[in-house]
């Protein structure tokens, strides 16, 4: 076990730093130069000039990698272009932020998918099941913008009840903070939501029809008891899969919900830095969820593991 | 007027310069009304106290307009003092940096603590005394001298003296600086032309006469509030001392940023006890937060997507007259725009009052292809507007050799309601036959590095681009349309008009600059190098209980007299 996570530790950080040398690249092919994005179109071309040596942006582009990322090893991210102060805390800040929202969602989403997805398939083919799934997949395809809309409407305005704006006071407590985080929460609870049940239901369906399954009704153990000892097991497994793949989404992905609900999380943070070419942040940013997404998938193959044998033995020979 | 008012005239009129003079003669003749007189006098630095006794000696002699005041901004009733506002704004995209803000929301923070020379009071379209109490041009408009405020204080307890103002401006006309001003300074002011001459005097020696100047010292350049004597600009937006009537509490990157009143404020300690602000990256986010009643105002907002605050009587709508507007432009030397006859076609198949109507709802003005436009008192209104005219424009077209039309590219940005005027200008174009073929790029692919050759802005065919709210129509007039404009995305080439330009800019009477702006306006309608369809108005929202704030179209807000009822 110990060898298969050193392994993969040390495949991270080569994909790290591939990943580091693309968003470099790509950033240079991007449009526009930061003393521009800083100054505005309209600037004057000598302004643009001091501030690009000002930057080190005029110097090679090895040069610039390299003072980046030899700062960026020692721990030091560097300081943004367009804000002119130092970039570990802001995207420190943005990612606790992130997790935060991601963590209420998934306490939310997950025990609901499972338990939605179980349920439906134990009904598979009747009414219920079709209720389940057809709800499911119909929330998944609202987009974040709509629902989010429609709930600030009828929750913020209308009823008046909920806070529309995620970020909570300074200094709030953990109760104010989730209070905060419930209307953002649910459009993305409501996307996530079919996904999860769909998986569940799908690989509870197979362990209903798989022979050990048979076996233990056969045998005369009780239903309840087949479930949870023989299904739930089996069934877990590629929901654990959707839900690791889903960690990228919830931490990176959530600029639109973000930007509604104006939320400082690290999605919003790297388009911004994007659009301004501010290097450093995007390279900070874009590793900061590139190590969370593999430290995700991690988690998600030792889970998996734990739960199915066949790919422990197999990893451990 | 009678004998009297008479007397008390000439007695005003002894001992004034003869610039003053003169402007009197135009209030007396009738070509100046006293909305304009205001306007005027204002910028060749005449005290309000002078003209309101000019106004009061002529009396009803002519009172075709008068100053009012803009409905809901003026403060109604008694002020109440305390409280906090809270606002919404867009979030500064950068560090709050004096010398190289460019952005609405970033500008806005500048002038929250920040004061300039001058005020130029977009409610009242009037230029105000501020931390300037006079200015006046030398003979011919090159030199410009400017009394300083006595007993002004900087936040840190530092005296205001004429060093600071030299300091500021020296740092802001630097080309070796990364300066926005310089956009606006360029072949106007260099650092060597900022001389004291006194602790409470300065004097701006330009390179080139210009009758408005003070208006680029005053609050439409946003970058020119003043900042102690060596300031490092870089270090400001931690302490963001200036001199104005609020000091900073706290400011957070992409949050948000609180300030309270400064009891020590030249002009009397404010009505509010201070004032938070709210960062947003989008409009919608806050115009639901006025409508959910968490914030008490929006410093700026565009009608795009506002209908439901325009269409309510639950908020104070507050539209100002802004020279921000769009402009086509058509590529001078480049086959078929080499004829007039086809640029003035365009022009012509320009349904411009349905474009107000339905990208703007109404929060427009037309706009008549040139940079003049209703913010501007130079501007010659005796010029006809160009209106819809598709049977003329076909045969423009016809005679010049066009008759089934042609296609050509039309370049633009995503910004605001741009990419919907493309599609309505491509659906009037295709009226007369004429195809655009529509490019919409994000701004940065847009400007590209800004400079010929290098930017789809000013090398392409058709190219639609924004421009935004200035006080003086100096820059529009010069960059993109002189001959060696650097932004001349039209290659528009006339040595008539450069030399009118020059003599625009020169000039420091209005009815001069009105007879040359009447000229500019007839050439450019002649020759349409560009299509100016509209001028968007500045939008600010408050709710009912906020009084007194006095925002201006580049979208800074001014809270010094706002309270809460």
């Amino acid at each position: 076990m110990a060898i298969f996570i050193l392994k993969r530790v040390g495949l991270a950080l080569i994909t790290l730093w591939i990943l580091s040398v693309i968003v470099f690249l790509a950033a240079q092919v991007l449009p526009g130069d930061p003393a521009r994005a800083i100054l505005g179109p309209l600037a004057a071309p000598s302004a643009v000039h001091a501030l690009d040596h000002q930057l080190g942006t005029d110097q090679p582009l090895l040069t610039q990698y390299w003072h980046w990322i030899s700062n960026f090893v020692h721990g030091n991210m560097g300081k943004s272009y367009s804000y002119q102060t130092a970039v570990a805390p802001l995207v420190i800040k943005a990612l606790g932020h992130s997790l935060e929202l991601a963590a209420v969602v998934f306490v939310v989403v997950v025990p609901l998918g499972i338990l939605g997805g179980v349920w439906a398939a134990l009904a598979a083919g009747k009414p219920r099941d079709r209720i389940i799934s057809v709800v499911g997949l119909s929330s998944t395809v609202v987009p974040e913008l709509v629902s989010g809309i429609i709930l600030i409407l009828v929750f913020g305005i209308a009823l008046n009840v909920l806070p529309i704006s995620a970020t909570w006071p300074p200094g709030a407590s953990l109760p104010t903070q989730l209070y905060h985080l419930i209307l953002p929460a649910i459009p993305l609870v409501l996307i996530l939501f079919g996904y999860i049940e769909q998986m569940a239901r799908a690989g509870t369906i197979e362990a209903l029809n798989s022979d050990y399954a048979r076996t233990a009704i056969l045998k005369g153990l009780p239903r309840r008891t087949v479930i949870r000892r023989h299904i739930l097991r089996n069934s877990l497994l590629p929901t654990i899969t959707v839900v690791a793949t889903q960690v990228g989404y919830l931490i990176g992905g959530l600029v639109v919900v973000e930007t509604l609900f104006r939320y400082q999380g690290i999605g919003s943070l790297i388009v911004n830095a994007a659009n301004a070419k501010d290097f450093p942040m995007l390279e900070a940013g874009i590793l900061v969820i590139g190590i969370v997404f593999m430290v995700a998938t991690l988690v998600a193959d030792i889970l998996y593991s734990l739960l199915n044998p066949r790919i422990r033995y197999q990893a451990a020979e | 007027m009678d004998r009297n008012d008479h007397r008390k005239l000439d007695q005003l009129r002894a001992g004034r310069s003869e610039l003053e003079n003169h402007y009197v003669d135009e209030l007396l003749a009738g070509r100046l009304d006293r909305r304009q007189f205001l306007r005027k006098g204002a910028v060749i630095g005449m005290s309000s106290t002078l003209m309101g006794a000019v106004l009061a000696a002529c009396g009803g002699a002519n009172n075709s307009s008068s100053a009012s005041s803009t409905s809901s901004a003026a403060a109604s009733g008694t002020p109440k003092p305390g409280g906090t506002l809270r606002l919404a704004q867009q979030a500064p995209a950068t560090a709050i940096n004096p010398l190289t803000i460019d952005d609405a929301g970033g500008l806005n923070m500048l002038a929250q603590t920040g004061e300039f020379l001058v005020f130029d009071n977009n409610l009242l379209l009037k230029l105000q005394p501020m931390l300037a109490t006079s200015w006046t041009p030398s003979a011919g408009g090159a030199v410009w001298t400017f009394k300083l405020r006595p007993g002004v204080k900087f936040h840190n307890g530092q005296a205001m003296t004429a060093k600071d103002v030299v300091y500021t401006f020296k740092q802001l006309s630097d080309p070796k600086l990364a300066s926005n001003a310089l956009s606006t300074f360029t072949s106007v002011l260099s650092p060597d032309g900022v001389v004291m001459v006194d602790p409470m005097t300065v004097a701006f020696h330009l390179e080139a006469p210009n009758g408005n100047f003070p208006y680029l010292v005053s609050s439409d350049n946003y970058n020119a509030i003043i900042v102690p004597d060596g300031t490092d600009f870089s270090k400001w937006q931690s302490t963001f001392v200036g001199t104005g009537p609020f000091t900073l509490k706290s400011y957070t990157q992409n949050v948000g940023a609180s300030f309270l009143a400064n009891p020590a404020y030249w002009g009397g300690k404010p009505y509010l006890d201070g004032s938070t602000y709210t960062f947003y990256t989008s409009q919608p986010p806050q115009i639901l937060a006025l409508q959910g009643g968490q914030v008490d105002a929006i410093v700026q907002f565009t009608a795009q997507g506002a209908q439901s605050l325009l269409n309510s009587s639950s908020y104070n709508i507050i539209k100002l007259k802004s020279a921000g507007h769009r402009e086509l432009s058509m590529r001078n030397d480049q086959a078929p725009f080499t004829d007039p006859r086809v640029r003035q076609a365009v022009a012509l198949a320009m349904g411009r009052p349905q474009m107000i109507t339905a990208l703007l709802l109404g929060a427009g003005q037309l706009g008549n292809d040139s940079p003049f436009g209703p913010r501007f008192p130079s501007t010659n209104t005796s010029v006809p507007q160009r209106v819809q005219d598709l049977t003329k424009a076909k045969q423009l077209l016809t005679a010049a050799g066009h008759p089934n039309g042609f296609s050509a590219p039309l370049v633009t940005e995503q910004y605001q309601e741009i990419p919907a005027l493309a599609q309505v200008m491509k659906a009037d174009l295709a009226q007369v036959g004429i195809t655009a073929n529509l490019k919409i790029e994000s701004q940065a692919s847009y400007y590209g590095k800004a400079t010929y050759g290098n930017s789809d802005w000013l090398d392409s065919t058709m190219s639609l681009v924004d421009y935004g709210d200035r006080g003086v129509p100096n820059v529009y007039l010069e960059a993109p349309l002189t001959s060696n404009g650097p932004w001349n995305a039209a290659r528009f080439k006339n040595t008539t008009y450069d030399n009118l330009v020059k003599q625009y800019v020169a000039a420091v009477d209005l009815s001069t600059q009105q007879q040359l702006a009447g000229k500019i306006e007839t050439l450019l309608l002649a020759e349409t190098p560009i299509v100016v369809p509209y001028f968007l108005d500045g939008l600010t929202a408050t709710t009912q209980e906020v009084h007194g704030v006095n925002p201006t179209s580049i979208s800074a807000i001014y809270l010094n007299k706002a309270y809460i009822s």
